[in-house]
């Protein structure tokens, strides 16, 4: 059971009960809930926010297939999984992502939550813009998305 | 044919739009637009390095959301999205 969705700050707020109450069952005995947070520095900047951009549809599309391939790669058929990722601008301590699984036993739901994390970092079309207390912001590198 | 380049990321900065309209001549490739992407910059940002370089390893996609190779054939006029590098997370 899979939920994804992109969070456009601008008509609404990411919210931590949500994935809490999604992946809430008697079936699963181990859950986690990862959040990702803005970070106050990076790179001997001081960082004051960040502005995160995504191809939604793109986005979506990446969160099914990682899902998918959960199945494959991890051998975890029976698993609850909530990803919502937000679009705008994000201040400091606040929530970009939130990962939240469930699965029958703790060691599938740490692989789950890392196997999900990871790839998004690596395949998701989503960038950040960070914003500076001394000057102005910028996009960060990143890396480049693979082709087929 | 009109290609409407659809900006994400650190291409935003290209255009005060979210999207660049291109046209070109008889049938393309995305190794083609790459080019005349890069000539919009040579013309409107006297060749700035960062950003042809971002566009050098950015990737496309298509209006139904495939990422596609530089082969890929531009036949009809259609929106395409430039995806730059990302770090999402």
């Amino acid at each position: 059971m899979l939920h994804a969705k992109i969070v456009d700050l601008t008509k609404e707020k990411i919210k931590p009960e949500n994935a809490e109450e999604f992946i809430a069952s008697s079936k699963f005995g181990a859950s986690i809930v990862f959040y990702g947070t803005v970070r106050e520095d990076n790179e001997n900047k001081k960082v004051t926010g960040i502005t995160y951009d995504s191809h939604d549809d793109l986005v979506i599309k990446s969160f099914k297939e990682i899902y998918e391939e959960a199945d494959k790669k991890l051998h975890i058929k029976n698993k609850s999984v909530f990803i919502e990722h937000v679009k705008g601008y994000v201040g400091l301590g606040e929530i970009s992502i939130i990962i939240a699984v469930a699965c029958a036993h703790r060691a599938e739901a740490y692989d789950l939550s890392r196997y999900i994390i990871e790839e998004v970092k690596k395949r998701s079309p989503i960038w950040k813009k960070e914003h500076y207390k001394d000057k102005e912001g910028e996009w960060l590198k990143g890396n480049p998305i693979q082709t087929n | 044919m009109k290609i409407k380049l659809e900006l994400f990321g650190a291409t935003r900065d290209l255009n005060n739009k979210d999207f660049i309209e291109f046209n070109i001549e008889g049938k393309s490739s995305i190794k083609e637009l790459r080019k005349q992407i890069i000539n919009y910059v040579d013309d409107k940002f006297k060749g700035n390095e960062n950003f042809k370089k971002i566009i050098e390893t950015s990737a496309f996609c298509t209006e139904d959301n495939n990422i596609v190779s530089d082969n890929y054939k531009i036949i009809k006029d259609q929106k395409i999205g430039i995806i730059p590098p990302i770090g999402g997370g």
